[in-house]
């Protein structure tokens, strides 16, 4: 392993690694723009220069490797000037348009001439003209005078998606990214582009001029919309004083995983947060005739527990059904299992997960839940089993629906949902389902909850909630261990779970957690 | 020493044909090569100092000696872009004798192991890209190209690309991405070609002249090409002799000829009797001389000894009736339309530049601009990602440094 100096710091490093890698891991930022991890350098963008000891050039950080005994300086004076150079450059042909620009306060140039810039332009030329609004895809608009012509865009589409859409034409001070006639960007990763941009050349219609960067939060948390459970930030508008305002989230941006979606993600997880803030079910309500009188939780918890013990008393809990879906937590599926199937002895349960769809080669996979691995793990049978619905009468129905209420397959409710007792829907969403119950319940989805999630690959992976609850809505974890109080069943062992996290424990004494490692 | 040595032959009319070359004793240097061991050849040219005659001049035997000997595709390609302004002598090889650069090829091929060569020919050559596959078709059907070339087992195939002009092609790791298909975007080093070049395999790159002096070091042996010009830098040149003089044209010289002698007493000085006002000694990247600066010897390292270059020894002749910021401007427009725009400083400065002196040019000059040129421009300087950075900033810092009084009169005070 050599041994490197930078700044005056001395570390080891792997073989191979290069100066901007190496500086990195000495917490030494080395400004760079068209360098990213995800690619082989490009070295064109030309700040990320640095001073190796005994060589006659400045040379790129990004593509060197470090030797043994290497002498690097990121911070001399022929350094910061060559760094303030490649920023004169790079701003004296941008038009400066940030007060209107989406990626300000996150832009990478912006940020750079804060910090190593700080000059007074010296351009006194005339600025090439360019197209600022070319469509590049469904979702991307593209400003060809913001471009700095780092191509990751041009790299993301030949080495990522390898559809190669887009490309460098002209030359020199002329060259601008473009596509072929008729041939835009057309895959489910577009989305990436805007945010690999490090300018604003590349901006997300959806995003276009909705708010502005520094007024949003960041939050981690898993996509649930297909079973890869790709690492996401959500990020939220912190809201205004004294104004409402109509929305929360304001988009999703990948985050980095190595493990499962590297830097990506696809433009399905990415573009379908709306449900986060709309169609949302505020608090509990039952349905009297058509008409909706609402209900607090305890009322919700004291109605329900009194069927579920009149049904335990008659030892009558068969006429108990369940209607699950993977897109529940192992914790709380693990609870389903200990309060439903063994304390209550209840022994039908259907999963009704949506239909596969098409996954494609890289990240989406067909299964659109996340954590049907997780529900087998913890012994459910995931296929769906309409016959249970046919074994006995049903006196009570307790439908857990999450945010899919609308993709569930519940065909078979309508026309036997005359026949039972009474019938309860646990939904994030408000739906046609909850015409055809008596009791409706929000719950949080996956953005507003903690808990842990097994991917198609079998990797375990926890998460924290990312946003507050909307409205009432509780986990359905939090549900459960309600209800086991309420009822009361075994209350000495459901009591203790105030976190997912104490769930887990618990599984993991009882050998039913993985570690979060396949 | 008038004595023509590459260019012996080529007032022989029907030399491009293979039947007058054969005539003439062509294709002697490949059958002595193949019964040589490839070593053997590649330590020859080694000791005949043969030194690149595209630009670069860097030792064309110890380039071939990076190529590992690895059991994978090997190619060579021959760079015949010719796009340095001023140079017009790969033409005039290619043109007049094609056998001559398809021998090269064949010995270069058998010394490095290669079995695919490539010439990578600018596209405005067309009809000599035409002569060229046709003369690779003659040499085929005679046995010379092919496989199992004169019996010995080995193969080589020759293939002719035209490019669509661009400068940058002709710098050689853009012109390998040309030649995959791509865009003629320079690669970053290393790798270096010889290790990984065209199609991720180790691959020569040398220029057509270079190439073609190659047959002679064989047929003679090193220590005569080495006689022929200096210790370090053997052989003749074709320099290559434009602007205003009395007889412009290519001149085959010994390397180490000087500058003035070439100006004045083969290309008949400077034209209707006019006085010299500079000289560019190597193609427009080189920086400019001064007419004091001429008395030096053109090779390589006397050359930038002076401060400028051998270059492709393209020799660009300005007389006193050009004003100089018609000089600095052709310079400045050059580069900023051939900078291939992908590393910032060469993009950015290269325009930004050429656009202070067109300004100059129509006379809206600010005090300052010749500080800002030379600020830009060291601004480009050693800070590209291929030579074509430096190759714009050396001729302008030097046409700015030597002609400042001429330039400074332009600018309000």
């Amino acid at each position: 392993m050599p041994k490197i100096t930078i700044d005056g710091q001395t570390i080891e490093v792997a073989e191979g690694t290069t100066i901007l890698k190496a500086a990195g891991q000495a917490g030494i930022d080395i400004p760079h723009l068209c360098y990213h991890p995800a690619f082989p350098p490009e070295g064109s963008c030309r700040l990320c220069l640095v001073e190796i000891e005994g060589a006659p050039k400045l040379e790129l950080a990004c593509a060197t490797v470090v030797r043994e005994g290497m002498v690097v300086k990121t911070q001399s004076e022929k350094v910061k000037e060559a760094r303030r150079s490649v920023l004169e450059f790079l701003l004296a042909e941008h038009p400066l348009d940030c007060p209107i620009c989406d990626k300000a306060g996150e832009c990478q140039l912006q940020d750079y001439y804060e910090l190593y810039g700080l000059f007074e332009s010296r351009y006194r030329e005339t600025k090439e003209k360019k197209e600022k609004l070319v469509r590049l895809g469904r979702h991307l608009l593209l400003d060809r005078e913001r471009c700095i012509q780092c191509t990751r865009c041009v790299r993301f589409l030949l080495e990522i998606t390898r559809t190669g859409e887009l490309g460098v034409f002209e030359r020199g001070i002329k060259s601008i990214i473009g596509f072929y006639e008729g041939e835009p960007v057309d895959n489910n990763y577009s989305g990436n582009l805007a945010e690999i941009c490090p300018v604003g050349a590349i901006t997300d219609l959806d995003f276009r001029f909705k708010t502005r960067r520094w007024l949003l939060d960041s939050r981690p948390s898993l996509c649930p919309l297909c079973s890869r459970n790709c690492a996401i930030n959500i990020e939220f508008h912190r809201g205004l004083a004294r104004i409402e305002l109509g929305q929360r989230v304001f988009r999703i941006r990948s985050r980095e995983n190595p493990q499962v979606n590297q830097y990506w993600i696809c433009d399905l997880g990415r573009y379908s947060y709306r449900y986060l803030d709309e169609n949302r079910i505020d608090r509990p309500y039952q349905l009297v005739n058509g008409r909706r009188m609402n209900l607090s939780w305890e009322k919700l918890f004291i109605l329900l527990s009194e069927k579920i013990r009149a049904l335990r008393i008659r030892k009558k809990t068969s006429r108990i059904v369940l209607v699950l879906n993977s897109a529940l937590t192992n914790e709380e599926l693990f609870l389903m299992r200990r309060l439903f199937l063994e304390e209550l002895a209840v022994s039908r349960f259907i999963f009704c997960d949506p239909p596969e769809e098409k996954g494609d080669s890289f990240l989406l996979t067909a299964e659109r839940v996340p954590n049907r691995r997780g529900a087998e793990k913890i012994g459910f049978d995931v296929k769906s089993r309409e016959e249970v619905l046919r074994e006995d009468k049903i006196d009570l129905l307790l439908i857990f629906a999450a945010h899919l209420p609308e993709k569930m397959p519940l065909n078979w409710l309508s026309p036997l949902a005359s026949q039972i007792g009474a019938k309860f829907l646990f939904a994030s969403q408000e739906s046609k389902l909850s015409q055809l119950v008596d009791f409706v319940a929000p719950v949080t989805p996956v953005a507003e909850k903690a808990g842990s999630f097994i991917n198609v690959d079998g990797l375990m992976q926890s998460f924290e909630a990312a946003l507050n609850p909307w409205g009432e809505s509780r986990p359905e974890w939090e549900i459960l261990v309600n209800l086991a109080r309420e009822i009361p069943v075994n209350y000495r062992y459901f009591g203790r779970f105030n976190s997912p996290r104490a769930i887990r424990e618990a599984m993991a004494e009882e050998k039913l957690i993985m570690s979060e490692r396949p | 020493m008038n004595e023509k040595v590459l260019s012996r032959q080529f007032d022989l009319p029907h030399l491009h044909k293979i039947d007058v070359y054969l005539e003439n004793g062509g294709y002697e240097a490949v059958r002595k090569a193949l019964r040589l061991r490839p070593e053997e050849i590649v330590e020859e040219v080694k000791k005949a100092s043969l030194r690149g005659r595209g630009g670069a001049g860097f030792p064309a035997g110890i380039k071939w000696s990076f190529v590992p000997r690895v059991d994978k595709p090997k190619y060579l390609c021959v760079n015949a872009d010719e796009g340095e302004p001023g140079t017009f002598k790969d033409r005039y090889i290619m043109s007049h004798n094609p056998h001559l650069l398809i021998e090269g090829i064949i010995i270069t091929s058998y010394a490095v192991g290669i079995h695919l060569a490539f010439i990578y020919i600018r596209g405005e050559y067309e009809k000599i890209a035409q002569r060229l596959e046709k003369a690779i078709e003659e040499a085929r059907n005679k046995g010379f190209l092919g496989r199992n070339i004169l019996g010995t087992g080995f193969d080589l195939e020759v293939v002719v690309h035209r490019g669509a002009g661009a400068y940058i092609c002709g710098e050689e790791t853009a012109l390998l991405e040309s030649l995959e298909g791509k865009r003629g975007h320079p690669r970053l080093k290393p790798p270096f070609p010889a290790s990984v070049g065209l199609f991720q395999m180790p691959t020569v790159i040398n220029n057509v002249e270079t190439v073609a002096n190659v047959p002679l070091i064989i047929l003679n042996g090193a220590d005569w090409f080495l006689s022929l010009g200096q210790p370090k830098d053997g052989g003749t040149r074709l320099f290559s002799v434009s602007g205003m003089v009395e007889r412009p044209g290519v001149y085959e010289l010994p390397v180490g000829t000087p500058l003035r002698k070439i100006i004045f007493d083969y290309a008949g000085g400077v034209k209707n009797g006019r006085k010299l006002k500079a000289v560019i000694p190597g193609g427009m990247s080189a920086p400019i001389l001064l007419p004091e600066e001429i008395d030096v010897p053109m090779d390589c390292e006397s050359v930038m000894k002076r401060g400028s270059m051998l270059g492709s020894a393209a020799i660009i002749v300005i007389d006193e009736t050009v004003p100089i910021i018609e000089v600095l401007s052709k310079v400045t427009k050059f580069y900023s339309h051939e900078s291939c725009g992908q590393c910032t400083p060469c993009r950015i400065g290269t325009s930004w530049i050429h656009k202070i002196v067109k300004r100059m040019a129509s006379g809206q000059g600010r005090k300052d601009d010749l500080k800002e040129i030379e600020r830009l421009a060291s601004q480009i300087k050693g800070r590209t990602l291929c030579p074509l950075g430096d190759a714009a900033a050396l001729p302008i810092l030097a046409i700015v440094n030597k002609f400042r009084a001429e330039l400074e009169a332009m600018l309000p005070q």
